[in-house]
Parts: C-alpha cells; structure tokens; sequence
C-alpha cells in the first residue's frame, strides 16, 4: 500500500488493522494531534512491535521522524537562498540475541514497516555467535505523553518577507557602517518525532530550534589585509521572539567597529596571560573539554575509530579534580531555550528528574549515558542523554545541556573579574576551535581580543589563539560573574558517530576568569611562508 | 536498488510538469545504505537505509526558492511544487540570479559497480568478519566503520537539462589500539567495485600501527620535516582545494592577496612540485560528472608544477567578470613522484611520519592557516628509518605554505582523510619545516 493512500485510510478510519492486538499504544491517542502522522503511528507502531516479538526480538522500537526546515541566506543586497525542506520516514530498531539491528526507509506504509521489521531482525541475528559480549539493556519504565516545546511564535508562521527583510537590514545596516561585505542568514528547523517501544512507552513530541547569524568583513584595500567578525547571537531551542528581540541593529555597529578595531590592533605577543573569557566564547570550550570527554561511549571506546576516546577513564569516577572548587558544570535537558531540552530522549527515557552534575565544586561525578551503558560504570540507568538526527540515524548517546553554573555572588560582574586582572585578554566570540582525539590539548580563537592592563580594559589584540589542556585550564579558573551574568551558548550542529550526525546543544556560562594560560601569536604560528 | 535513470527521468519529468513557474529545476538523489559500525572487536550497530531525497527550485523573474522533500505521493509533489512557487513568488529579487543551463552534454560516469551494487548487510558482514577476526587474534581493540554506499544523482530543469548518474562506494576504516590503551594505529581504503576489497590487509595495518606505536616518547614541539602519509595529506590538500575561490580572490579576501597582488593565476604560487587536478572519468577515484547546477565536470588543471591554473567560478561572478564558468573539483588528484613510502623516510635525518591528522580547523583566513593534531600512528624518523614512537602533536600550518615545502613525493592512493568524502587520489609527502605547535598527550 502506497504511503498516501495508507494514510488517507488511517485518517478517515483511524487505524489499520494490522492486528488484533488493540494495545495501549492506540488506547493512548486519545489526546492525539489530528496529524496524519499522528494518526497513521499506533496500528503501525502495533505491527512493527509483535511482528519483532513474533521474530525473537527481546526489546523493539518504532519511530518515525519528520523534520522540517527553513533558511534564508543573504549576502550584501542580495537574498541567495531561500529553502524550505521536510524530510520524514521511520526506523525500527531491534536487540536479538545481544545484538542490534537497525532499518530505515523513507516510506511509511504497513508494508515498508513489515519489511523493515524483518531486515533488523535479520542483520541482527547474522552476529548469532560471532559477538564477544552481548548488548544488555536495563530496565526502564514506560511513558505515554505528548510533549510539545513552549513557544510564543512559530517561526515557520512569519512571512519569508519579513525574514528577508531582516537579513536584508542587517546587510545594509553593516555596508552604511563602512563594512565592505556582510552575509547573513535565519535557519530554523522543526523536529517531530514518534516513538513506541516494546516496554510499553509511545510518546509524540515536537520541538523547534532557530538560528539567525551574520558577518560583517572590512577589507584594508592600500594594505592588503581584511577583517571579519561574526555575529554573537547563539542559536536557541525557542521561537522567532528570539529573533524579535535580539539587537541587531546595535550588534551590527558593534560588530562593523569592532572589525576595523581588530585590523588596526597589534598581534598579541605570545606567552601567558590571564583571560577573561565571555560566555559567548566559553561555551565552545564547555563542550570541547567537558562535554565530549564526558560520554561514556567514547569512554568506553565505542567511538575510537572516529570522534575518538576520552581521558576521562571510569576509574576516575569521584576522584578526578577536573576543575577548581568554583567549577560546577550541570546536564540538564529541561533547560528553557536549550537547543537538547525535550521531555522524552531518543531511548524513551524521560528527562525530567535525570539531570545530573558532571563536575560539582570541581570533582567529576558522572558520565552522559544512552540505554545500554549505566552498567559499565556500576550504575541503574541511562540519564537520558540519547538523540538521534533523523528517522534514518541509529540513537546515540549525545549531549544535553551542559552549562557552567553561576558564582554566587551576584556582585561579581565582567568589569569585577577585570579589574583583578594586570596583564590580560578579555575574549569575546567563538571563532575556530580543535581538540585532540582524548581531549587533552586544544586550541580556541574568537571574535575579539581586548587587551587587560593593570585591571582596565585598554584597545584590542589581533591575531590571538589560546591553547591549553583541558585539566590544568579548568583548575586555573579562580573568578566566575554572579547569575546575572549567565548566557546561553550553543550549536546546531555537533557532530559524532558514523554516518556522522549532528545534534544540536547549548551550553550556559557565566564570564569566567583563568590565570597563566597560554596565549598565541596566529601570524607566527603560520610563519611568514603563506 | 536504486531507481533508474527512465525511472528518475520519468519522475522528474513528472514535478517539473507540475511547474508554473518561469523555469524550475529539479534535483533527485536515491541512496541505499548498509553499514556496520563496530568497536572493542564486536558490532556495535548494523544498519540498512533506503533514502531518498527530492527538490524543486521555482523561478519567478529573478525570484527563486527551493524545497525539498522526500515522498513521492502525488499529493505530495504537488505540495512541494506549490510551496516552492508560493514561496519563490515572496522571495526577493536576487541580482545574483542565473536562469537554469540549457541541455549539455558529459562525459562518461566511471562511478558504478555492478559487483558493489549487488551486495547487501550479509556480505558487509561477510566482508568485514576476517579484520574482525585479526584484531581479536592479536589481542588488540579494533573499531572502525564499514559502509557501502549505491547512490543514484539527478537532475533535470525546463530548460532541457538531464542529467543522471549512479554510484558505488565502499568506505572503510578501522582504529587499532592496544590492550593497555598505550598505542594505536589507523588505516582505510575506499572503492568503487567491491571486488578490489581487502578489509584484513587494511586491518592489518592499523594493528601493526598499533603494536608499533606503543609507549610514545617524548619529543618536543618545533619544525620537522614530515613525511605525511596519504590520508593526512588528503586533510590538508582538501583544505586548499576549497579556498581556490575566484570570487574571493577578486574581492580581496581570500588567502591568495597574502601570496600577490596581482592575478594568481598564471604565477607560480606554489613550488614546483605541486601539481593538483581534477579528473571526473580518473578510474582510480572517479567523481561527479555533472555540478549541482548541471554543469559538465571536465579534466580540469588547478595547479600544475606550482602554477595556479583555474579558480572555481560560479556562474554569476564569471558573467560579471567575463570569465569562464568553472565547477567545484569532482575529485582531487595529485600525481606524485612516485616514490615509495620507504624512500620518503629514507631521505630524512629527522623528522616525523604522520599517520593521520584530526580535528582540522581554519585558524587564520588571511594567510590559510589551520591547526590541527597528529593521532594514531605518528614515529621519530632518525638516519632513513623509523627509530620509535613518540607523542602526538598539535600544528599549526598554511596547505598554501605547505606545498612551496615538498621535498618530494610517492605513488597516489584512494583513501579516507578525517571528514569529507570528495574522491581523492593522493600520494603520501615529505615536506620540510612542519610546524608543531605544542604536544598532545592524546594516544
């Protein structure tokens, strides 16, 4: 039966009978969205979930995923790209003998989910016998919940006119400013997802995530050199009010003066320094050099071969002095506006009541873990940190929120941490960003580089990068602002596993404030050679 | 299996009959996946995907807009078709805005195997049990991914343009590390027929990396000759492939205003024993035949002996500049001097053989500069030999710098690099003054 014509029926009769088994699944759609997905889910839910009973399965799941997607992009006076896309299909994944097998098409119709069925069966039991260890899951309780994310406006409901008309602004605004170039774009994504599984659970949720960004570029045309500065609106798991009420008039001035500051300032002569790092910088190196190491899976070497492993070893449970005692660092999916926040992760965990520290007062105390790892490390449960990027991608442990807990003190602002500073950098902005495989060494740049002297701000640095090892970086933090300082970081697009998939995250952080690390000279670190 | 090209073509006939718009053009790309991910020598997860994925660009004037979508319903394309329209009608006037090419005409697709075509998740695990099986048998922790890819991409617009060509790939690769956790090592390949496969020959590899590579010392940062092997020097040639930027370079931001102030092309920017191209029908490591905008993809030189040749051009900038039209790189390859790998190391005093490199990211634009690190497999070369493993570094590196560096170079080989799957055909390096900014504690 063909997709439309199946959920044409399913709309007007409500299921398919696929089976006798009238289960809660369907008994739960009682408050069910009209959608026809919706709709369509339980009776296939149904067949997927005893066909793989039926075929030895000792734990199934069924989901179907739609994800929808709009951008604008913009450059100078001209909108280049205007894109709208839907991509939706379904999965099944199933445990057989301690191994799993997994299924994905595009199409969603009873006979697609049957076939599907029988292909994760079958690739799973081809391990019969040939497996060192089998694949055991704990056990978890089942949920039947909807879940919708909280927004005020729909950022698919605002007209593309309005949008471009934005991008178009910001464009004009740096160009009038005495930017020679500037790009700008709105990209916003919308996630549905539909999940049942052979523990009972069947949960429907819909979240949104929206991501506006631009740059502005100043060109010294008697010189030869050029400037850039990037925009430091992070994305945010919200509606287009983010967008309403962000600034941009103001940070497009900001950002045009800031360029021709930086390509008039002097490189920074490398070696030592005191920073004072804005969230808008900081939240890049959360996720580099707390959020990564910290995955159990890469832990436990499930992903050598690419994202890497971690020195974070389970035996350094409750005894790694990861940070200073100032240093606590929470997982949380509940999070308002976060771009991982969602009720219910991709292994039918909820989240509510699972957040978790990673570091408290400077000790690590706990890994991020999908279904399938808590016993690794002598643990019960998951803490519901599984996601997966489409209907087509194997769950994976993936990040949640992972934010930098505020100080205290509400009095310390960012001009509080400075001015204990004599001779330093205040960074603002991400720029470019890597980290070895274990997550020792990295290397983080930014948008910009104030120069501290004698607890003052005083001119800008080019050229500037600060390199360090994640441990000795997080120790040497001795200065964190109040609460009033918090923002919120965070990316679209993390990426991990095989075929690679992109979750998206967001991390919190106040102005912090680090002592002697290692600062360097970009222009020298590439020589005079290029 | 993967539909046709009458079935392809029939389907795009279909959206673009739906069309009300000035022009459209539609693009259609099908993919059956099946994979096998696994890790401390037992499958972590196994996989089998049928995907697929359609667009439709509408063009009213110079206002344009696309969708995409993935079902093929009736209903659905009509959806898709009306949205874009609806759309495209809202959108801005783009200044920048090229109508749709006309039919043309392309070179043969060297892309697909019958063989590779034919095999599904049985064979994958057929394939991937005897490396499996070698890491086991000598006691080291081996995880990789093994992923067999039949693609089929079109495109078709109202002005007369079809194009369709379908693909065959087998990635692998595999990390082997110790049972200690004090040594690792790294090894892929990749192909198009999957007749040429040996994933225990590419296993064996990575485990003697591994057994090798255990206890690093310690050696201080500086500047090294290297001898990069395939993969990491893949990294860095992709890097400079994408900053080849025409646009760019007129407008005065683009790395190559640091090398001159004149027009790049035609001067030697790059030493003489760099030599880049592009080759869309090169057996070794085929590529795309058509650009996404339905461009030809020809034989194309991008740097030859050190001289610059060609710049990718879109289609609106060359019109502005009067200038030919050229297509991104369909695949990259770097003939090489042929040498072995042996007489690479052979011709240092002291240096370093990297394996692979990791985590590449843009430092500095101006001057191309891009740091990154060593991983799984990197030796002390001393008098012509590998003396003993030693830690891993960060770097910090200009692609552009680099190849004014070569000393000399080996045979070209089909492998992976650390993201990106362009097809590339490169050879293993020696390069002079490499320069490692500080040490990585990473094994």
């Amino acid at each position: 039966m063909k997709r439309r014509k199946f959920l044409h029926q399913a709309a007007i009769t409500g299921t398919v009978a696929l089976t006798t088994n009238r289960s809660l699944l369907q008994e739960s759609r009682a408050a069910a969205t009209s959608s026809p997905l919706s709709l369509a889910f339980p009776s296939l839910a149904d067949a997927v979930l005893n066909q793989a009973n039926q075929l030895g399965a000792e734990f199934s799941e069924f989901r179907i995923g739609k994800t929808s997607s709009e951008s604008l992009h913009a450059r100078e006076s001209a909108v280049r790209a205007v894109n709208y896309s839907e991509d939706s299909g379904c999965c099944v994944r199933a445990l057989v003998d301690g191994a799993w097998g997994f299924a994905a098409s595009h199409e969603i119709s009873e006979e697609e989910v049957l076939r599907l069925t029988h292909t994760a069966i079958a690739i799973a039991k081809e391990q019969k016998g040939k497996r060192l260890e089998a694949v055991s899951l704990e056990k978890l309780p089942a949920w039947k919940d909807q879940w919708q994310m909280p927004m005020e406006i729909d950022p698919f409901s605002i007209s593309l006119d309005d949008k471009a008309a934005l991008l178009l602004d910001i464009n004009q605004r740096a160009l009038n400013a005495g930017a020679n170039f500037c790009r700008s774009g709105l990209m916003q994504v919308k996630e549905e997802k539909w999940l049942a599984n052979s523990i009972g659970s069947c949960i429907e949720q819909s979240r949104v995530r929206i991501r506006p960004y631009f740059s502005v570029t100043v060109v010294d045309s008697k010189k030869g050199g050029f400037s850039n500065r990037d925009s430091l609106a992070a994305p945010r798991g919200s509606g287009y009010e983010y967008v309403r009420d962000y600034d941009f008039e103001g940070e497009v001035a900001q950002a045009v003066e800031e360029a021709k500051e930086k390509m008039a300032a002097p490189g920074v002569k490398s070696g030592p320094k005191d920073l004072v790092i804005h969230p808008s910088n900081l939240w890049l190196t959360i996720h580099e050099s707390i959020g990564h190491p910290t995955e159990l899976d890469r832990a436990m070497g499930f992903e050598a071969n690419f994202a890497g492993t971690s020195f974070v070893k389970p035996e350094l449970l409750g005894k790694l002095k990861y940070a200073s005692d100032l240093v606590t660092i929470r997982a949380d999916r509940t999070q308002a506006n976060g771009l991982s926040t969602i009720a219910y992760d991709d292994d039918g965990v909820k989240t509510a009541g699972k957040e978790f520290n990673i570091i408290d007062k400077g000790l690590f105390t706990n890994y991020q873990m999908a279904i399938g790892q808590a016993a690794m490390i002598g643990r019960e449960q998951s803490n519901g940190c599984a996601y997966a990027d489409s209907f087509s991608t194997f769950p994976l442990q993936r990040m949640p929120n992972i934010s930098l807990q505020p100080g205290e003190d509400d009095g310390v602002t960012t001009e509080k941490l400075i001015s204990d500073v004599e001779d330093g950098i205040y960074i603002v902005g991400s720029g470019s960003w890597s980290i070895d495989q274990q997550r020792y060494n990295f290397q983080f740049t930014g948008q910009t580089f104030h120069k501290i002297k004698n607890g003052k701000l005083d001119g800008m640095y080019k050229d500037v990068a600060y390199q360090g090892n994640s441990v000795e970086f997080w120790n040497s933090c001795d200065g964190l602002g109040g609460p009033s300082t918090y923002e919120l970081g965070g990316a679209f697009n993390c990426g991990k596993g095989r075929p690679t998939q992109s979750a998206p995250v967001s991390h919190g952080a106040v102005p912090s404030r680090f002592r002697q690390v290692q600062v360097l000279n970009t222009q020298e670190e590439g020589g005079s050679k290029a | 299996m993967i539909p046709s090209e009458s079935q392809t073509r029939e389907l795009a006939e279909k959206i673009l009959k739906l069309s009300k718009a000035d022009s459209a053009v539609v693009h259609i790309s099908n993919a059956d996946d099946a994979n096998l991910r696994f890790a401390n020598n037992d499958i972590t997860s196994n996989a089998a995907r049928k995907l697929l994925s359609l667009s439709v660009t509408s063009n009213f004037g110079t206002r344009s807009a696309s969708v995409e979508w993935n079902q093929t319903d009736d209903t659905s394309l009509k959806d898709a078709v009306a949205r874009s329209e609806q759309m495209a009608k809202l959108a801005p006037e783009n200044p920048e805005f090229m109508p749709p090419l006309g039919k043309q005409s392309y070179e043969e697709a060297a892309t697909f195997s019958a063989n590779t075509a034919a095999s599904g998740p049985p064979e994958l695990a057929a394939w991937l049990q005897p490396a499996i099986d070698a890491t086991r048998t000598a006691k080291i922790s081996g995880a990789g991914f093994l992923n067999r890819k039949i693609s089929a991409n079109a495109i078709a617009n109202t002005a007369g343009l079809f194009a369709y060509q379908a693909s065959t790939t087998v990635d692998f690769s595999i990390t082997a590390r110790s049972s200690k956790g004090n040594g690792s090592g790294w090894s892929s390949c990749q192909f198009t027929d999957s007749q040429d496969l040996s994933l225990k020959s590419t296993a064996n590899t990575a485990i003697k990396k591994a057994l090798d590579s255990r206890g690093p010392a310690a050696m201080d940062p500086g500047k090294y000759p290297v001898v990069l092997e395939a993969s990491a020097a893949r990294n860095l040639i992709s890097l400079l492939m994408w900053a080849l930027n025409q646009r760019s370079s007129d407008e005065k931001r683009s790395f190559l205003s640091s090398l001159t102030k004149e027009n790049p092309i035609g001067q030697n920017l790059f030493g003489d024993k760099a030599t880049l191209y592009s080759d869309p029908t090169y057996k070794a490591a085929p590529g795309p035949i058509f650009s996404h905008d339905g461009q030809a993809n020809r034989a194309t030189n991008w740097i030859k002996d050190g001289t610059l040749k060609n710049l990718f051009c879109n289609r609106y900038w060359a019109k502005k500049q009067n200038i030919q039209p050229m297509p991104y790189a369909s695949n990259v390859i770097m003939p090489g001097e042929g040498h072995s790998l042996e007489h690479l190391i052979k011709k240092v005093d002291r240096g370093v053989l990297i394996t692979r490199l990791w985590y590449l990211r843009m430092v500095q634009p101006q001057s191309l500069l891009y740091t990154g690190l060593t991983r799984d497999g990197t030796f002390l070369i001393k008098n012509g030999k590998i003396s003993k493993p030693i830690n891993n570094f960060r770097f910090n590196e200009s692609p552009a710098s680099l190849l004014n560096r070569i000393i000399a170079s080996g045979s070209p080989e089909r492998v992976l690099g650390s993201e990106g799957s362009t097809p590339m055909h490169i050879p293993p390096l020696l390069v002079d003054d490499f320069h490692f900014s500080s040490v990585s504690d990473a094994v």
